[in-house]
């Protein structure tokens, strides 16, 4: 009896300790900064994106964190960071652009925190420099967080005695708008994901990913020319070249030159600081010129920031001004060879890619979610596909075979231009 | 004058199996004429070697008088068998090449000085690398021009390149320029990762000349990037350059 | 990361300050000229490159005298655009020749004001074929602007200029406008290395095409036109300023890629009693430029594909574009314009696509790059 007794005392406690552990695991939100030793996880890159004047502590993260959470840094007391970037929504608000205080809305999709810490710029623009700097934008845009200043700001959480107490922890009670700043920073540089099927792939399971994610990975690399902008290489594996190229995704919409002439006026009138720039973007139809507005170069037209490819699934919908709501949608905007514009980047090329490899496509990029989005991920992705099968308003299979080479609109005295494959070659003779 | 008996004795030690090297032989021809002979002591003729050192005396041959040939045979014979006793374990012909077997020609006090600096003549045998003769020097050249010539054929035509769109490489790289093979392998920003040149190639003719990679095996690329080394001949290599 | 540099912000803030401080210096006249582009008229529109601040450049070069600027203050006499090298097969075998050409069709037709004309310099087909002349003369036929047909080697090699001819005219002319004398010559003649061979037209006209196949000749004006120059010439007074439109370059630069004209010397003895002589040439689809006595030479971007530098030779005032990138198929192309001031000196501007655009100024030509320099590249050829 008493050894029964023993014997189920013992499985319950280990029945406990599982339930527990799993539980335990389950239990950890999402907002939590993340382990560092995933599968994938670039170390030396992490190593130079931590700046000398902002290093980690679990104090100043823990600081960082209360205060990203916390919406009385909006002028009203309404709008927090995670509004816009929510760690069950991949830090995003999965809208096509965010709202702010008023039920304002912006012109630009929030881009996702997680792994933002290792871009060399923040915005789809790069107007700002660093993390540190980026928050100055949504604290005083009217329809983002609407402070008049950052005094206000400042003043608000010096009265908050929390706060106090937390920076005289940290910054040894230096309320300052630059260490606010900070601490959002530092909270900002743990939100990290890895560990993805495909990490597990490179790192050498060759049963990580299924078959067609394998022949997407080689579309990837090859067909789709997806690598060049979306580059990935085990020192720097975030799929995006820290660059900014004009797709044709503002030309859904805008009409560029009479909008960067507009633009020109305007920021030689008003000066072009970040406060002025951060505005045309987020509220004006300029918002469309993207880079340009912060470089005033040509080149930049148009061009927005390469963002990187993971844990797609729960930060739809896409491209700057989220007009996009499947990823089969974005392939079919790129298998076209974008939309023509006058400064469309010259390496989108039709890609003449069939319905079987956008598929395969796809299937590569499911493999880019982190565990802790698996769940949320496959949802979105059955949603995706069930839309897809009906709803494909980027489809231009004559364009992305290059029947209509040339885009619509174009009026010339050309018909079908369809590249004859096994056309005569004039060409015939060799050099000597 | 000795001239011809030296000339003689030249003969003789040919016969005897000595392999001179043509270089040692001429060296040894404008050398000889100075070394000095000891006198004859019992009336024949003294043939000294070409060391300058090993002499025999034949006996009943007077001064400018012929030998058969059996008999200079044998006095060759002789000689190399005495200069063997005094040098047990060497080989002539390394001996004479060398800058010792040349000091040896010249007696002490001579009046004539050896040349300055004279390099050396000593070429290793019997291995593969020492081995390689004229003819196969002009059989090799012939095959890698072959080979670098068909790769720019390949390199100038679209056809054979398999492009699509009637586009050859030439036509961005006139002469392979701009093709920088010393710089592999590099990070290659086109391929976003760390390529050789042949990958390069393989890009190219996916992307800009819209034909089918070729196969790493496969002749023509392999041509192709023959051509594009053998036009950088001379650059340093710079691996990692942008 | 921590930005060590300058930011964005403030290094806009140096370079207005920098323009406030240059409007100051100008006289009211040329202030509200300045203004009035600096809205956006004139330079978003594509004349000259959208940098905020280049205006001002111009309109202080405008009151230089002593440089001998480019027109006296004031803008520019007339300016003109350039398409030049398109290379175009029929479509049907390749459409990526025929969008470059259709877009710089595009770009020039954008422009507001419309330029005089519209230079054509050459090559307009591949390798010569009727059709590939017929579908070039259908692209060029939807530009607004007339245009200045030049004739370049991958023209004329297949037929002898037979088609070309017969579809643009006689392949050297020259006329006047606007106080200045026009010249285009056919400069990319050949000593007949064919013949002997008996190759056919498509043979002659395959090696042509090749860039670095010894078998063709130099290129050459030639005896006879150059007779005819100086016979066109006789009656055009020392003072009046010249532009000179040729495919080849009119000076010797690469023998092995015919970046050379065989006799170029005795074309340049003839301009060289002309005061304000300015060479527009074609072929070499690169940033390029030289001086040579009183003759500035500018060199013409491709719309087709761009070519390296050659290993020697380089004029030593051009200063280089980057690499072109194999990824981005209009990277290295362009098209642009040519403001040619009321002394009939020239200044260039590239219409870089993809990149930002490029002006070379007579000034930095004339005298020997100490003013106005260009903006380096990152990496110089090698």
């Amino acid at each position: 009896m008493k050894a029964r007794l023993f014997a189920s005392a013992i499985l319950c406690a280990i029945a406990l300790a599982l339930m527990t552990t799993v539980g335990a695991v389950e239990s950890v939100p999402l907002s939590a900064p993340k382990p560092l030793n995933q599968k994938g996880f670039p170390a030396e890159l992490y190593s130079w994106v931590i700046p000398a004047d902002n290093p980690q502590t679990p104090a100043k993260v823990e600081l960082g964190r209360k205060l990203f959470f916390d919406d009385r840094l909006a002028a009203d007391g309404t709008v927090s960071c995670d509004q816009c970037h929510a760690p069950a929504k991949g830090f995003t608000d999965q809208l096509p652009a965010s709202m702010g205080i008023h039920h304002a809305f912006g012109q630009r999709n929030a881009p996702t925190i997680l792994n933002a810490l290792f871009n060399t710029l923040q915005f789809w623009d790069g107007r700002a420099p660093t993390l540190e700097k980026q928050i100055e934008g949504p604290i005083l845009n009217p329809v983002e967080m609407g402070n008049k200043n950052f005094d206000d700001v400042v003043a608000k959480v010096k009265g908050i005695p929390e706060y106090q107490q937390s920076f005289q922890t940290v910054f040894n009670g230096a309320i300052t708008m630059d260490n606010i700043e900070r601490a959002i920073a530092a909270y900002e540089r743990t939100q990290i994901a890895f560990d993805t099927p495909f990490d597990r792939f490179m790192a050498g399971d060759q049963n990580a990913i299924s078959a067609s994610a394998k022949r997407g990975w080689s579309l990837f690399n090859g067909k789709g020319r997806c690598m060049t902008c979306h580059g990935w290489n085990p020192t720097q594996p975030l799929f995006t070249d820290n660059r900014f190229h004009n797709i044709g995704v503002s030309a859904h919409k805008s009409d560029f030159v009479p909008l960067a002439r507009k633009a020109l006026v305007l920021i030689a009138q008003g000066g072009g600081g970040l406060q002025q720039l951060d505005q045309l973007a987020i509220q004006t139809d300029m918002s469309g010129l993207g880079r340009f507005l912060v470089t005033k170069q040509a080149h930049d037209i148009g061009g927005f920031r390469t963002m990187g490819l993971r844990n797609l699934l729960v930060t739809q919908p896409y491209f700057h001004d989220g007009s996009q709501q499947t990823l089969w949608d974005v392939l079919d905007h790129y298998n076209k060879g974008g939309v023509p514009n006058p400064y469309l980047d010259g390496g989108l090329l039709p890609l003449g890619l069939s319905e079987s490899e956008e598929d395969d496509l796809v299937a590569f990029l499911v493999t880019l979610t982190s565990p802790e989005y698996a769940s949320a991920s496959n949802e979105e992705l059955e949603k995706q596909r069930a839309r897809a099968k009906t709803d494909r308003p980027q489809r231009d299979e004559a364009a992305a075979t290059g029947k209509s080479g040339l885009g619509p609109g174009f009026k010339g005295p050309f018909g079908d231009m369809t590249p004859a494959q096994n056309e005569e070659n004039p060409a015939l003779l060799g050099g000597d | 004058m000795i001239s011809r008996r030296i000339v003689l004795l030249m003969f003789g030690t040919a016969i005897a199996g000595a392999a001179l090297a043509i270089r040692g032989a001429r060296s040894y021809a404008q050398q000889a004429a100075t070394h000095d002979v000891p006198a004859a002591q019992n009336g024949g003729t003294v043939v000294m070697l070409c060391d300058g050192k090993t002499s025999i005396e034949v006996k009943n041959l007077k001064p400018g008088q012929m030998m058969s040939r059996a008999r200079a045979q044998a006095v060759s014979d002789e000689l190399m068998d005495q200069w063997r006793r005094a040098h047990p374990g060497e080989r002539w012909e390394v001996a004479q090449a060398s800058q010792t077997g040349g000091e040896h020609l010249y007696a002490a006090g001579s009046a004539k000085q050896p040349p300055a600096a004279a390099p050396s003549l000593a070429v290793q045998q019997g291995d593969t690398y020492a081995s390689f003769q004229p003819r196969d020097y002009k059989v090799w050249k012939a095959e890698t021009d072959k080979f670098v010539a068909d790769g720019k054929r390949v390199f100038h035509d679209a056809k054979a390149l398999g492009s699509t769109i009637g586009i050859s490489c030439d036509m961005c790289h006139p002469d392979a320029a701009n093709t920088h093979p010393e710089t592999y392998p590099k990070y290659q920003v086109q391929l976003q990762r760390v390529a050789l040149l042949r990958d390069m190639i393989d890009w190219c003719i996916e992307n800009p000349i819209k034909g089918k990679a070729l196969d790493a095996n496969d002749p023509k690329l392999r041509a192709l990037e023959a051509y594009i080394y053998a036009q950088r001949k001379g650059v340093a290599l710079d691996y990692g350059k942008h | 990361m921590a930005a060590r540099h300058k930011s964005v912000e403030t290094r806009y803030m140096e370079d207005r300050d920098k323009v406030l401080r240059g409007m100051r210096r100008l006289d009211r006249r040329t202030f509200m000229k300045v203004l009035a582009a600096s809205a956006g008229a004139v330079m978003a529109k594509g004349l000259m490159p959208p940098h905020t601040f280049q205006l001002v450049n111009v309109a202080e070069a405008a009151l230089d005298k002593s440089a001998s600027a480019t027109g006296a203050p004031g803008t520019p006499p007339f300016t003109f655009a350039y398409i030049s090298d398109t290379h175009m097969y029929v479509r049907t075998l390749n459409q990526r020749f025929v969008k470059g050409a259709v877009k710089a069709v595009e770009d020039v037709n954008a422009l507001d004001p419309q330029p005089d004309f519209v230079l054509f310099g050459g090559d307009l087909a591949q390798l010569g074929r009727p059709e590939e002349l017929e579908q070039g003369k259908g692209v060029l036929s939807m530009l607004k602007a007339p245009v200045k047909m030049m004739v370049g080697e991958h023209d004329w090699f297949y037929d002898m200029g037979e088609k070309w001819q017969e579809l643009f005219g006689p392949p050297n002319y020259s006329f006047d406008w606007k106080g200045v004398h026009v010249i285009v010559l056919m400069s990319v003649y050949e000593k007949d290395f064919w013949t002997a061979r008996k190759l056919t037209p498509a043979e002659r006209m395959q090696i042509v095409a090749g860039l670095d196949n010894p078998i063709q000749s130099r290129f050459e004006v030639g005896e006879k036109q150059r007779a005819w120059l100086k016979n066109d010439l006789a009656k055009v007074p020392a003072t009046t300023p010249l532009l000179v439109f040729s495919h080849s370059p009119l000076y010797k630069y690469y023998r092995n890629w015919n970046f050379w004209t065989e006799d170029a010397e005795q074309v340049q003895a003839l301009l060289t009693p002309y005061r304000n002589v300015t060479v527009i040439h074609g072929h070499t689809h690169q940033m390029l430029f030289n001086q040579i006595g009183n003759i500035s030479f500018y060199g013409m971007l491709s719309t087709a594909w761009p070519w390296p530098y050659a290993p020697q030779g380089l004029p030593p005032l051009t200063v280089q574009m980057n690499r072109a990138d194999p990824y981005d198929q209009l990277d290295g192309l362009g098209d642009g314009q040519v403001n040619v001031g009321k002394e009939g000196l020239a200044d260039m501007m590239y219409n870089l696509w993809d990149r930002n655009p490029v002006t070379v100024r007579a000034q930095y030509l004339r005298s020997h790059g100490k003013v106005y320099r260009p903006p380096a590249p990152q990496f110089a050829s090698y």
